[in-house]
């Protein structure tokens, strides 16, 4: 029963510890930035683009997922490098409840992207941020940080005996970008692609924060963020139970 | 050179090169590797490529020589800040600066590893843009491509010494070496044509290396010849040989400083 | 009563490989075979040198590891197949830099943990008082942890170890790298948990430590227990002889080979002290070996001569070197 409390204080310790972090920050709203812009130079450059409203938000959440891709993979990695993985497995809690924690704060660390992203559109492209539901705007952010948070889980949970997890992890920036129609819709993709974003979270809270601050049916989307984030979260059950079975018995939890 | 002067060169410059290299990647699988040199690349060009469509902008063949061109210089920039870092962070960077060793020869003998990692990170981009999206070279055009490829590797190795030698004395080479890669996706040409950049921007690219490479390469792609464009292509190999100038001269003004101060191997 | 900790023959095989392009498996066998009961109360020690086995054994006890032969009973509950029971009621902390938020504040790291090991709600603010009152941080708990020195983490270490106030404490390596004043206060707080009613495993390689804090000491070398007992047992141990120590200057593997050989010499260390090596001899039996000894090393600078009586020290080095 004191799992939600658990997962609740865990999110606030590890997102103060990431935040403690200027450099974490920095990267996290600046390399968004760069895509925001090139995304913005296209669209105005090209002759049948979506609005630049509809760009800068793609931008943001490529940010949570940055983020996420970046870090996630290699939460435990660097968990592991701090000395502390062996104290948080030796720990009565479930793992998954310890582990969710972490992920889930990193992709909150992305919520500075979004208001830098914003920030940057408005001041140097003048995009003036309207949002039509702010009510369902403030509950889609937070819907789709969870949601990246717990697929980040399911990241770190499947790569938690490799030492290769990190790299692996950030190569997944671009595939996921391209494929959850951040910037580029789904119609525009084959159409094979359209199930596997389905699939994934950054999908379901682009479309919840886009319909909110645009206009459309935002509930279903959120509805989708709640049900991957269940998901998710067994998953990650399972394949954590797996590894650290594997992982005592390789003897990998103090590699550095 | 004397003729002993040349064995000694090519020794470091391959030997060297090639221990260095090792000891770089000796903690690299291939399921680093591939990812990082390979993988991400192809994706990048895909997101453009689809970003163009929805964008409604140029064509996919635009696309893919702008991210391969891109694609393979950014490992040659990383390659040329890692060599410099790398040393350092091995504690090895005083006791190369200080050897007799020629060491043009040295950090040359690093810049070729680096150069066929280039060549292969193209040749993949290429492959991934022929099969999966609209790009159809002739044949004929693969050679000429191969060419700007190398000259604007060349160019990019320039600029990776100035970075590198910058990264030294910020004392972090990875955060500029990815600011730079950040500069020169936005100004170059790569994913946004020139004429749609704010004039500012265009007229900063003009100075940066890869931008005349890359207009070459898509002239060439379109059926100019080599001699139409060899004026680009020597634009950037100038403009390579001037940050490399740079980068050296700051390299070596660092590390007379580092001397001075004792900052040479502090992490 | 049974036991606090058991051990039945625990083994680790590590499986590593070596080169870079063709990997080659290897097997190494890091504990072999490893059996000792700690009772309620009671201020265990585990001594040996690096490499031996300590670290290896411990993290089996504490579930981090699965052995790969034999058992261990913690609180009567099995290592392998209960862990969850293991783990909610022991304490682990380890020696070195790691292992804390450096970025956070003691007093964040502690409300952390105390949540993650069931420690919530009322009870946690009082609890956290008290244990940084026992480690004698009170008053610091809210800088951050990245300005501690080492002394004050392995005080931090420790007062998370027993926020949830574990029956059994398992310590690494608690003095690594700590001042001799820090170590100090370290051990009193060592020492203070026991009186609490706690039991406390130990690993260490410094005799000293392991002289005046333990109840009882196993001496591990090269993942096998090579002797147990109270300090005084070991030390007795030691057969009923002397050691002599003799300054050399310069003496050779052959002239050692020749004195270890000598009738009477139970043991024999080569202490290499800058410009000079102390010959350590450690003799049984009554005789006087002095002469034969200093005859045997003819040829090599002899400086001082001296004789004591054995301390644990030599009983370690006798235990462990015994088989080489």
């Amino acid at each position: 029963m004191r799992y939600p409390k658990l997962f609740w204080h865990g999110f606030v310790v590890h997102f103060k510890e990431l935040s403690a972090s200027p450099f974490q920050i920095m990267t996290a709203a600046i390399w968004p930035l760069v895509f925001a812009t090139l995304a913005y130079l296209m669209f105005r450059a090209g002759s049948g683009a979506p609005s630049l409203l509809y760009a800068s938000l793609g931008a943001a959440v490529m940010g949570i997922w940055s983020t996420t891709a970046t870090s996630a993979g290699g939460a435990i990695q660097r968990q592991r490098w701090l000395g502390l993985l062996e104290l948080l497995v030796v720990a009565p809690a479930p793992f998954v409840f310890v582990l969710a924690p972490i992920t889930v704060a990193i992709a909150g660390i992305g919520v500075y992207s979004i208001a830098s992203t914003l920030l940057w559109g408005r001041l140097l492209f003048g995009i003036d941020v309207h949002i039509a539901s702010p009510g369902l705007f403030a509950l889609a952010v937070p819907a789709t940080v969870l949601a990246v948070g717990m697929l980040g889980l399911v990241l770190a949970s499947a790569l938690i005996l490799y030492r290769a997890a990190s790299a692996f992890s950030q190569g997944l920036e671009f595939p996921v970008w391209l494929i959850t129609g951040l910037l580029v819709p789904l119609s525009v993709l084959p159409g094979w692609v359209t199930p596997i974003a389905w699939a994934l979270a950054p999908t379901w809270g682009m479309r919840a924060m886009r319909h909110a601050a645009l206009g459309g049916s935002v509930l279903p989307a959120l509805a989708m963020c709640a049900v991957l984030t269940v998901a998710y979260g067994l998953a990650a059950v399972l394949l954590l139970r797996y590894f650290e079975q594997a992982a005592r018995r390789r003897a990998t939890l103090s590699l550095t | 050179m004397t003729r002993a002067g040349v064995t000694t060169f090519s020794r470091i410059f391959f030997i060297g090169g090639a221990i260095s290299f090792r000891a770089l990647f000796s903690w690299i699988t291939p399921w680093v590797y591939i990812p990082t040199l390979l993988i991400t690349p192809m994706f990048q060009l895909l997101f453009f490529a689809y970003l163009g469509r929805t964008a409604h902008l140029r064509s996919d063949s635009w696309f893919v020589i702008g991210n391969a061109v891109q694609s393979a210089s950014m490992a040659s920039l990383f390659g040329m800040g890692f060599a410099i870092d790398g040393e350092r962070w091995s504690q090895t960077l005083s006791s190369v600066l200080a050897t007799p060793a020629n060491r043009a020869a040295l950090f040359l003998g690093r810049a070729l590893p680096v150069l066929l990692n280039s060549m292969v990170t193209s040749l993949f981009v290429f492959v991934a843009g022929r099969l999966l999206l609209d790009f159809h070279p002739p044949l004929a055009v693969v050679p000429k491509l191969a060419l700007v490829v190398v000259v604007a590797c060349f160019s990019v190795t320039g600029l990776g010494m100035t970075t590198g030698a910058v990264g030294l004395r910020l004392r972090d080479v990875p955060i500029i070496a990815n600011l730079v890669m950040a500069i020169l996706l936005v100004f170059c040409g790569v994913n946004v044509p020139l004429d749609d950049l704010p004039r500012w921007m265009s007229a900063v690219a003009q100075v940066l290396p890869m931008t005349h490479s890359i207009g070459a390469a898509r002239r060439l792609a379109d059926g100019a010849s080599i001699g139409s464009v060899d004026h680009l292509l020597l634009t950037d190999v100038a403009i390579g040989i001037a940050f490399g100038i740079v980068g050296f001269a700051l390299l070596r003004w660092f590390e007379h400083e580092g001397r001075r101060l004792a900052t040479l191997d502090r992490a | 009563m049974a036991a606090v900790i058991e051990a039945h023959d625990l083994r680790r095989t590590y499986k590593t490989t070596t080169g870079v392009i063709r990997r080659k498996p290897l097997s190494v066998e890091a504990v072999r075979g490893i059996s000792f009961a700690v009772e309620q109360g009671e201020l265990f020690g585990l001594l040996g040198p690096n490499g031996a086995g300590k670290t290896t054994t411990i993290k089996m006890l504490i579930t981090l590891l699965l052995p790969t032969g034999g058992t261990a009973r913690v609180l009567g509950h099995d290592v392998e197949r209960e862990p969850r029971e293991v783990r909610k009621r022991i304490g682990y902390v380890f020696g070195g830099d790691r292992g804390l938020y450096e970025r956070l504040s003691a007093l964040d790291n502690l409300r952390y943990f105390a949540e993650l090991y069931g420690v919530s709600g009322r009870a946690q603010k009082a609890r956290i008082a008290e244990v940084l009152e026992l480690v004698g941080l009170t008053g610091r708990e809210k800088e951050r942890v990245e300005g501690y020195s080492r002394g004050m983490r392995q005080r931090l270490h420790i007062a998370r170890g027993i926020l949830h106030d574990p029956e059994v404490v398992f310590l690494d390596e608690p003095t690594l790298g700590v001042d001799p004043v820090g170590a100090r206060e370290l051990r009193a707080t060592i020492s203070e948990l026991v009186r609490g009613g706690k039991t406390v495993l130990l690993t260490t390689h410094y005799m000293f430590e392991a002289d005046t804090l333990c109840d009882r000491i196993a001496v591990i070398a090269k993942g096998l227990i090579v002797g147990e007992g109270t300090p005084a047992q070991l030390k007795r141990g030691v057969a009923d002889g002397r050691v002599t120590e003799v300054e050399v200057f310069g003496i050779d593997e052959q002239a050692v080979d020749r004195v270890r050989a000598l009738e009477g010499v139970t043991a024999v260390a080569v202490e290499e002290q800058d410009q000079k090596q102390l010959l350590v001899v450690q003799t049984s039996g009554e005789r006087e070996l002095t002469q034969v000894l200093l005859a045997e090393l003819e040829g090599a600078s002899v400086g001082r001569v001296s004789s004591r009586e054995p301390t644990l020290e030599d009983a370690y080095v006798a235990l462990v070197t015994r088989d080489e």
